[in-house]
Order: structure tokens, then C-alpha cells, then sequence
């Protein structure tokens, strides 16, 4: 069931959203008049307005010091964080309103926002009237900008988790370079990987989100400082002239089905005939990426999670903490009752391939290949990574050289929640393929929405999403370069 | 322990204690929000628990017992017999709390010695574990723990890491601590001990001193502290998590109780004199986990530690929380290990524990109940890296070691090794400082008087007749209100021969009271004490009139050549002259003269 309490308010668009089930707003936006108050003191700081007076939708893993704050999880039931998020606190500073709190998978750990301990996030497509996947873990802030609650949304993305809800949802979503945008009050799922991200309608407007969030944080000791921040500049200049871009040969899978293939090869035609320059290159590291994601990933979770004890907030079971009786150990009982089965799966997961006898097969073969699946990106892009030292730069591709790299971001349309539950945990894993290379290196990669060609589009039910979500990856800190090609994708696409 | 304990009520009402005056802590909403939990967790209760009296009581019985049946002196024997046949080896595991103003990864007060704080007020967002919170590394917190390991002599490492790991426990809040196990910051110390450090002559093997090898020292996390209130629940209070620590390891290298228990004692001396830590083992600030195999002479055993090879299956034994401890602990456990291997049995790698007053280690958890820890390098903290200018800076600013300092009083003072040593060791260092304030006083005082000579007469009243008189008054260092110059004036006077010794000792209780604050000069003029001396005619009528009180004593002497019995006239003659006239010297002469006669 969906625990939502309201404050009484004239917020139609709130009650739409809370109808809606996508989202857990718990209270209105300190609304009476975030418009006055945050005009004046926007006046004072002297920066721009993009952000006044908007509402955005906040991922329920980013703790907010007004509203509860509880990952979708049981075992945080009731918890309100006694500080807001850095990223929130930005926001506000802003000018802008947190609307509410969204929806996403159990502590991010998902792709179709259906484990959350509030109840399934509902897309608000549908497939010949059966209910469609919204994607995932960020579902609920990807369907807060669909159906408008929300003028944009923060997201978290580890694995994809931005850019799949956006691809499956028709809007842009975009994960910015790890270490650009601040963690500290972001629930650590797998924190080297964990990254905040914005969704929104369209390009500018994340870009707008992004900007107001793309400072160092000292908070947060991932942050990249200020001088590491400088040595970005360069590669930051939008690039004017036509765009070299790469064209990953290992993305052209079996599992991709038609309307992704003939989308994403009709967005490369159209580059093509706008001036820009298409290249084929080669990431061999992309299947064993996928592996590695899901060896890395529950590992850090499994230790990121130890911490849900129920002792010092969230849900703990009554009676004692020990059960020495059934030969379980501490807090067997709470963390057993208060994580759902997908976290309980991963966290299994992660502590097997940290014990002493699978770590050597597991995790350090996974770090290997984590470092190889960089270096597949060092080869291919002009950008030099400004994060390795260039004695240790892989020889560039020459001639395969590349600015940006562009794939589709789900190897098919979202599912309807029926096939979901016919899937395996392994294939659901499968969707990930495309957005977890760029997560493990780092990357910016920014998902747009590529309608579907009228021919193909005509023939689906016009309550289906009918557009494909097209995903575009730089070298890391070239985060403009990526929105500014996205600006161009999007641009072709635009209605007259 | 006299932790407090969480208490909802009284914190409640005491808002203003959440900060305490001095330290500038923020108000810390965490510490609000933690009080307004509660914080507690709860156990089933533990099977046949033994109340603390009770066994204290049952063990002196059974100590008690065994002397009775007389088995003390065959025992002795036989633990000697055993021992030429037995070889023990030692390694140990000091955790150290670092003297530091703030947490390693937050900024939160570091008050864990103070148990005044209001408990849960010390916390910042990432001592609880909140969701969202990081560690934030505090630099502050090496310089204490580089200048432990520049004092041990290590190699600083330029680069090291933070690493996790992993055992769920309520003094754990993240369920992970925060260590440096794959890259320790300091590797490959050492430290010296000699015979006065404690060492056995037989650990010495004819040398002067021994040198224990230190594998690593790193930087983690301290626990919280928990108080068991029974029968299964306990208090939690989270002002020590996340305190820095250094745990400090050394190879197995040591062969005896004794050594082992001098080596903890010697860490403390050097952590405390270059001010790395500030509470020692009796407040809880060190805690020692000691390994401990045995091998039969001349055999070589078939397991490897720290890089030394040969050795006997090892045991650990957690958690010794004082010197005698550490001792005890060894010594129950290589007797337990020597009678497991002579009755044909093995030992089984497993963690034992130790409580205070038994004679018996117990089995706590064998390889089979081993924690896996799961270490796992922490993605949130960038690699820890120490550059050389910051190392030599700390060097030239070392404090003094204690073996310099010792060398240094010697040398100075003209007292002797053993003396030198008690005074550095004594009251944290205030005897020495007191001792050197006295000679100072005393130089201006007695011109004529070589250094050395003032050094020998302070050091011995500083460290003996002030011992003494502090005993004797069951007193401690802390309750003395003798000045250093009050203790120069009564040196002064009785070295220029113008008070009786035994006036002198009186006038340290003079001076010792409160109610009086005259200077010792005044206090020598107005009581009288200055020494008159008597003639020799004097002499020999005090003397007279004692031996005529007494013949059988005179006969003693005379006929039965009992000399000793002349400085029991001596005694007599000081204790009936008037006060500050007799000196004993001279007493003796004149005695001595008249029994001769």
C-alpha cells in the first residue's frame, strides 16, 4: 500500500501526481510563496534565474531535511534525515521547490522502479492497455517530468539508472561525470559508481539543473576539486564545427530489436546528413562490462547497506537483536524484514565475491576489467582523460578517433510489467548492457528521446511511448560537449 | 568500566551540555536525534552467565585451595622443567587511542577519555552512520600517529589507503571500521628494551638489551562504547566511534610473559613522551591483542606469521587491558598449549579470551566462527599520501624518548640507571620535572657543591625520602604541597650541617601541612630545630645516663660482643636528646668508645 500523507493544498498537479502512484510526496513544497522568498535571496546572490519558482522532483535516495527520506526501503521506514543533500541544497539556493520525493527501486537496485516498499512506480504508458515498465531505478522522477508534476528531476544513476527511466519514458536524462555533481546526503548504493543525474523535458533544461549543481563540494571527498575542475576547461569548450562520432561495433547485439535498431541507425543517417562524421570503433570490453557491473556493484552494496542495523533509525524488528537460537547472526532479523528480495540478492551477492575465497576470482577481476573497459574509452576518444597520467594513456585509435560515442541506451522498447515478471534476474540484468560501461569508466552520458519513424510509429498504440531513447557518451569531464551534441540530436528531431 | 549510560530523561533536560565549554563543537543535531532514540540493543540472555563477584570469589577459593595442598613450590619446579623443553613465542597487537582534538573522518570533538561527556553528544552525521553521510579524512589526526611512527622507528609509507572492514556489532554503527589493512601508513619499526624495561636475564641472552621488530603501524576507527546492563542489554554511546586509533603490530619476536607484558609497558612510555596518546591502558586508551604458540626447543613448527617461519600453531588472545593482564594471559595459555601438546593433543587456531583474575584462558570462537571480514578498499576516501617535508618536520621537533631521557639524567645528575629510570617513569614525567627544579633552586643555595653532587642528593630525596614519606602518610604525587623549594631548603640546611637528618625528614611533614605557610627557614628559626651541638662531655652523660638504665644491653655488648646492639644506645641518645642536638655519627663514636672501655 502507498503511504502518502497531504497537506491540504490547492497543488491540483500534486494530487495528480500522488493518483498517479509514482511518487511519495509527503508534504507539499514549503509552497506558500518559494517565489517570493527565493527571488529576493537570488536577487542578493546575482546569478541567474533558470531555476526560479520551479518545481523539481527529488529521487527518495537524497535525503531532504523536511520530508522523509527512505530509499523505497522498508528499513529506513519513517526516516527523515536531519540535513538536506548538497545537490538540495543547491537547488534551493536556486530558487527552486521540491515538490516531492520520487519513487525508485529498493536503495537504487533495479530497472523498472517495481520493488519499492511504497508500491510499484506506474508508467504512464501503456501497450494495448497493459501497463508498461516506467524503467529504472529512477522511474519515479523520470514519470514526475512525463506528466508534468515536476519541471525537472534529480536522479541517481549507478548502472543507467537515469537514462533508462528517461529512454523508457520519452524524456532526456543525463549522468553527468562521477565526482561532478556532490554525493554527500546521496544514499550509497555502490558508491565508485554512484552518480546524481537529471531528468528532464528537454536538453536545456538538465543542462540548466546541471549547471546550478556543478560545483566542488568538500562534503563529499569524491568531489572533484577545484584544480582537477581547471585541468577540465579545455575539453569543456563546445565543440562548433561537425562532430567526429563513434559508432560502437559490440552495440549492435542480438537482442536489439528493430524499432532500437532502426531508430538508432535513422539518428546516425540524420547526423550523417547534417555535416557530421560517423566512425566505427571498437570497445571489445563491453560483454565482460555487464559481468563486472553486477560483480562490482553488489559487492559495494553489500557493504554500503551493513549499516541498516535499526538501531539508530528506520524499521527494527521487536524483540532481540541476537537470535543465537535459530544460529543466525546480529540483526538477522531486522535487516531480513526491512530489505526487500532484490536487495537481500544483491547483498548475498556482494559478500560472496568479498569473502576470502571468491575475492580474487570476483572483485579483483572485476576491478581488472573495470580498468580495461576505461582503457577501451581512452583508445577511441580524442579528449585525453584528464584523470590518468598520460605516460599511461593508451595509443589512440588514430584515425578511429572520436568525440563522442552514440548507442542506443536499452536494447529494446520497455516491456509491459506482465513480460517483467516472466523475465529471470539475469535478463533483466541484460538491459543494463549499454549504460554500464560508461558508469564503471565514469563517463558523462545523457540519454534523448528519438521518436520512432512514422511508419513504425503510426502502427503502435498512441498510448505507447513511441520514441527510443538514444544515449550519447564523452570522454570523462567533457560533459558539455555530450548536452551540446545532444542539443544537436535533439535539434534534428525538433517539431518545426 | 563507569561508562554512562544512555539515559532519555536526564539528557533531555540537560540541552545546554550538548556543547561543552572550551571546544568548539556545532550544535550537533545529531546528537539531539540520536538521545531522542534511545539507543539500546538487546540479546538474548547468555547461557550459565557467571556474575563478575562471583567468579572473582571463586577463583581467590581456588587459589586459595591449591596453596593449601602445598602444590606452589612442586609447581614451580615443574613449570621450570617444562619451560627448558618448551619454547614460547609472542607477538602483539597494541591499539592506541591517538591524542587528537577531532574524529579521523569527522570533525565531531575526539572527548573519549572525558567521561563527563553527555553520551551520543560528540557525533557527527558520519559517526552514526546516517544515510548520505561520508567520511571526511581529518589531517589533523596523522600528526600524532606519524610522530608514533617516526618514534618507532618505521619506514612512512608516501602512500597508503583506507580499506573496510567488515563484522556486525552495536559498537560497529556502519558495520564496517575503517582500517588500513592493505596499505598500512608505517612498516618496519623497531623498539629497544633492556633489563630495566623488565626484560627477564634470559630473553637478554647475555646482551644489554633486545630489539622487538614492529611489522606496521596503521590508522582506523575506534568503537563505540557499550555498557552491558543485565541480563541482555546494552547501552550504546557513540562519543568514541569513529575516534582515531593506531594499532600497532609486532613480529613475533618475543619469548616471554614478562617481555611481553614490558614491551606494551615500553609502547606506552614512547606513545606518551612524543604525545601520540594521552590515556594509557588504566583508562582504557591501549588495548592489546597478544598470539602466543609454542614450539619444542629445537623442533621447527609448521606455520608462519609475520614473515617468520617454523613457528608452533597460534592462538589470539583479545582485549588485555592492563600490563598484569597481558603477563597473566601468557602464561595461562602457554601452559594450556604445552599440557594440550604433551598429552598428544593439537592446537587449533581460535580466539581466546582472558578475564581478570583467572588462571585459564577460554575458547571464545575457533577458525570455524572466524569472521570473514570482507576488507574492501573504501571507494569514498582517496589514497592517504605523506610527503617527506611533513616526516622531517615532525623528526626535528620529536619530543625527548624516554631512553634519552634517562641517558640524559644520568649523565647530568650522577644518579644511577635504576634511579634515573624510576624518576622518568614516575607520575607521568612530574617527577623529573620536579627534580630539576629542585637542583636549579639548589645551585644558588649550596655554591661550594659540585652538579653532580646536587643531582645525586636530589635525585635521592626526590625519589626515595619523598617516596618514603608518601608512603608512610599513605598519600599520592598529586596530594604533595611540598615545593621543590622548600625541598632545596631542607636540603641546603642538612648539607651545611645545620639540621639533623632526622629534622629534615620531620620538616617534609611540616611543609607537607596545610595549615602552615611558612617558608622552611622560618619554619627551622621558630620550632627550634637548628642543630646545637653538644659537647662531648654532653655526650658522654646522655650516654651514661641510657647504659646505667640499661646493664643487660651493656652486657650484651661487653660480654657477649653483640656490636649491633650499639646503635640501639644510638637510637636511644637521638630519641631522648632534645630535638636537632644529636647527630647520629657522633652518638655512635662516643657509645662506641664507652663500651670499649
Amino acid at each position: 500500500m502507498l503511504a502518502v500523507r497531504c497537506r491540504p493544498s490547492s497543488f491540483c498537479s500534486l494530487r495528480r501526481v500522488l493518483l498517479k502512484h509514482h511518487v511519495r510526496a509527503e508534504k507539499a513544497p514549503t509552497g506558500r510563496a518559494p517565489l517570493f522568498h527565493t527571488s529576493t535571496r537570488v536577487a542578493k546572490a546575482g546569478v541567474n534565474d533558470t531555476l526560479i519558482g520551479k518545481y523539481i522532483a527529488v529521487k527518495d535516495n537524497i535525503v531532504t531535511a523536511d520530508q522523509p527520506t527512505i530509499a523505497s526501503s522498508r528499513i529506513l521506514d519513517g526516516y527523515t534525515s536531519p540535513f538536506d543533500a548538497t545537490v538540495v541544497k543547491q537547488l534551493r539556493a536556486a530558487g527552486a521547490a521540491i515538490s516531492s520525493k520520487a519513487s525508485l527501486d529498493e536503495f537504487g537496485m533495479g530497472s523498472h522502479s517495481q520493488t519499492a516498499f511504497e508500491g510499484a512506480v506506474r508508467s504512464p504508458f501503456t501497450r494495448n492497455g497493459e501497463a508498461l515498465s516506467p524503467g529504472g531505478s529512477s522511474g519515479g522522477s523520470a514519470v514526475a517530468v512525463v506528466d508534468k508534476s515536476a519541471w525537472a528531476a534529480l536522479g541517481t544513476d549507478t548502472g543507467g539508472s537515469v537514462r533508462l527511466p528517461a529512454a523508457y519514458c520519452g524524456v532526456v536524462g543525463f549522468k553527468p561525470s562521477y565526482g561532478r555533481l556532490s554525493r554527500w546526503g546521496v544514499i550509497q548504493y555502490a558508491n565508485s559508481l554512484d552518480t546524481v543525474g537529471v531528468l528532464a523535458g528537454s536538453v536545456a533544461d538538465a543542462e540548466s539543473v546541471f549547471e546550478k549543481l556543478d560545483h566542488h563540494d568538500a562534503r563529499d571527498p569524491t568531489s572533484l576539486p577545484a584544480t582537477v575542475r581547471k585541468r577540465l576547461m579545455p575539453c569543456n569548450k563546445e565543440k562548433p564545427g561537425p562532430l567526429r562520432i563513434g559508432i560502437p561495433r559490440e552495440y549492435n547485439i542480438s537482442e536489439l530489436t528493430p524499432p532500437v535498431h532502426d531508430t538508432w541507425i535513422s539518428a546516425l543517417s540524420a547526423l550523417r546528413s547534417a555535416g557530421h562524421t560517423l566512425v566505427p570503433v571498437s570497445l571489445p570490453t563491453t560483454r565482460q562490462a555487464l559481468s563486472a557491473y553486477y560483480v562490482l556493484a553488489p559487492a559495494e552494496a553489500s557493504s554500503n547497506l551493513a549499516k541498516y542495523d535499526g538501531i539508530r533509525y528506520g524499521q527494527r524488528t521487536p524483540g532481540s537483536d541476537a537470535s543465537p537460537a535459530e544460529g543466525l547472526p546480529l540483526y538477522a532479523k531486522t535487516r531480513g524484514e526491512g530489505f526487500g528480495e532484490e536487495v537481500r540478492q544483491r547483498i548475498l551477492l556482494g559478500a560472496y565475491a568479498l569473502s576470502s575465497e571468491a575475492i580474487d576470482n570476483y572483485f579483483i577481476q572485476a576491478q581488472k576489467v573495470r580498468r580495461l573497459v576505461q582503457r577501451d574509452f581512452d583508445r577511441v576518444f580524442i579528449a585525453r582523460n584528464p584523470l590518468i597520467e598520460p605516460t599511461e594513456m593508451p595509443e589512440l585509435e588514430g584515425v578511429a578517433a572520436v568525440d563522442i560515442l552514440i548507442t542506443p541506451t536499452a536494447p529494446t522498447l520497455p516491456p509491459t510489467i506482465a513480460e517483467l515478471k516472466r523475465q529471470t534476474s539475469v535478463e533483466s540484468y541484460m538491459l543494463d548492457v549499454f549504460t554500464v560501461p560508461a558508469s564503471l569508466a565514469g563517463l558523462p552520458a545523457i540519454s534523448v528521446p528519438v521518436p520512432l519513424s512514422p511508419a513504425l510509429g503510426d502502427s503502435m498504440d498512441k498510448h505507447d511511448v513511441r520514441s527510443v531513447g538514444i544515449q550519447i557518451l564523452g570522454q570523462f569531464g567533457t560533459d558539455s560537449l555530450v548536452l551540446h551534441a545532444a542539443k544537436v540530436l535533439e535539434g534534428i528531431y525538433a517539431r518545426p | 568500566m563507569s561508562v554512562p549510560s544512555v539515559r532519555l530523561r536526564s539528557l533531555k533536560a540537560l540541552p545546554a551540555l550538548y556543547t561543552r565549554p572550551g571546544y568548539t563543537t556545532r550544535p550537533c543535531y545529531v546528537s539531539k536525534w540520536l538521545q531522542s532514540r534511545g539507543l539500546q540493543v538487546s540479546t538474548a540472555p547468555p547461557p550459565n552467565a557467571v556474575p563478575l563477584r562471583k567468579h572473582l570469589k571463586d577463583e581467590a577459593k581456588r587459589k586459595k585451595a591449591d596453596a593449601k595442598a602445598g602444590t606452589g613450590l612442586r609447581r614451580d619446579n615443574a613449570v621450570t622443567a617444562r619451560l627448558q623443553k618448551w619454547e614460547l613465542t609472542v607477538g602483539i597487537e597494541v591499539h592506541a587511542e591517538l591524542n587528537s582534538a577531532c574524529k579521523l573522518f569527522s570533525s565531531a570533538t575526539a572527548a573519549s577519555g572525558d567521561s563527563t561527556a553527555v553520551p551520543n553528544s560528540n557525533v557527527a552525521a558520519f559517526d552514526a552512520a546516517l544515510p548520505g553521510a561520508q567520511p571526511q579524512f581529518q589531517v589533523a589526526t596523522l600528526l600524532p600517529a606519524l610522530r608514533a611512527a617516526v618514534a618507532l622507528g618505521c619506514d612512512i609509507q608516501r602512500k597508503s589507503g583506507w580499506d573496510r572492514k567488515h563484522y556486525f556489532h552495536w559498537d560497529q554503527p556502519n558495520g564496517y571500521q575503517i582500517t588500513q589493512y592493505y596499505q598500512p601508513f608505517a612498516k618496519d619499526g623497531a623498539i629497544r628494551l633492556s633489563a630495566e624495561d623488565g626484560v627477564p636475564e634470559e630473553d637478554l641472552l647475555g646482551g644489554r638489551s633486545l630489539l622487538i621488530g614492529i611489522k606496521q603501524i596503521q590508522m582506523e576507527q575506534d568503537t563505540a562504547k557499550t555498557t552491558h546492563h543485565p541480563p541482555s542489554s546494552y547501552h550504546i554511546d557513540y562519543n568514541r566511534s569513529g575516534h582515531p586509533l593506531i594499532e600497532i603490530i609486532t613480529l613475533p619476536h618475543i619469548h616471554s610473559p614478562q617481555t611481553a607484558a614490558a614491551v606494551v609497558r615500553k609502547l606506552q612510555s614512547v606513545l606518551k613522551a612524543v604525545d601520540a596518546c594521552t590515556t594509557g591502558m588504566e583508562l582504557g586508551g591501549l588495548r592489546a591483542d597478544v598470539n602466543v604458540s609454542v614450539r619444542q626447543r629445537g623442533t621447527i613448527g609448521s606455520s608462519s606469521y609475520s614473515g617468520v617461519a617454523g613457528l608452533g600453531q597460534r592462538t589470539e588472545i583479545k582485549n588485555l587491558s592492563s600490563f598484569k593482564a597481558v603477563e597473566d594471559a601468557i602464561v595461562a595459555e602457554r601452559d594450556r598449549q604445552i599440557s594440550v601438546l604433551e598429552a598428544g593433543g593439537i592446537i587449533a587456531g581460535e580466539t581466546r579470551g582472558w578475564s581478570l583474575g583467572s588462571t585459564e584462558t577460554t575458547r571464545l570462537r575457533g577458525k570455524e566462527g572466524e569472521v570473514d571480514y570482507r576488507y574492501m578498499p573504501d571507494a569514498d576516501l582517496p589514497p592517504l599520501i605523506i610527503g617527506n617535508d611533513l616526516i622531517d618536520h615532525l623528526r626535528d621537533r620529536l619530543p625527548e624518548l624516554p631512553d634519552t631521557t634517562v641517558e640524559r639524567v644520568q649523565r647530568e645528575y650522577g644518579v644511577t640507571e635504576k634511579d634515573a629510570r624510576t624518576i622518568v617513569a614516575l607520575d607521568d614525567g612530574d617527577r623529573l620535572e620536579y627534580m630539576e627544579a629542585t637542583v636549579e633552586l639548589l645551585q644558588p643555595r649550596l655554591l661550594d657543591v659540585d652538579d653532580l653532587k646536587l643531582g645525586k642528593l636530589a635525585g635521592n630525596w626526590v625519589l626515595h625520602e619523598l617516596g618514603g614519606f608518601l608512603t608512610a602518610n599513605n598519600l599520592c604525587w598529586s596530594d604533595l604541597k611540598i615545593y621543590p623549594i622548600d625541598l632545596a631548603d631542607i636540603i641546603a640546611y642538612l648539607t651545611r650541617g645545620e639540621i639533623t637528618s632526622r629534622t629534615a625528614k620531620q620538616l617534609l611533614e611540616y611543609s607537607n601541612d596545610d595549615s602552615t605557610s611558612r617558608r622552611v627557614g622560618d619554619l627551622i628559626y621558630d620550632l627550634g630545630l637548628l642543630l646545637r651541638p653538644l659537647s662531648d662531655d654532653e655526650y658522654t652523660e646522655l650516654a651514661r645516663t641510657i647504659m646505667d638504665e640499661n646493664p643487660g644491653m651493656v652486657a650484651a655488648v661487653k660480654e657477649k660482643g653483640q656490636k649491633g646492639k650499639i646503635m640501639w644506645f644510638v637510637g636511644q641518645m637521638v630519641r631522648r636528646g632534645e630535638e636537632g642536638t644529636i647527630e647520629p655519627g657522633k652518638a655512635k663514636e662516643v657509645v662506641e668508645r664507652m663500651l670499649a672501655e
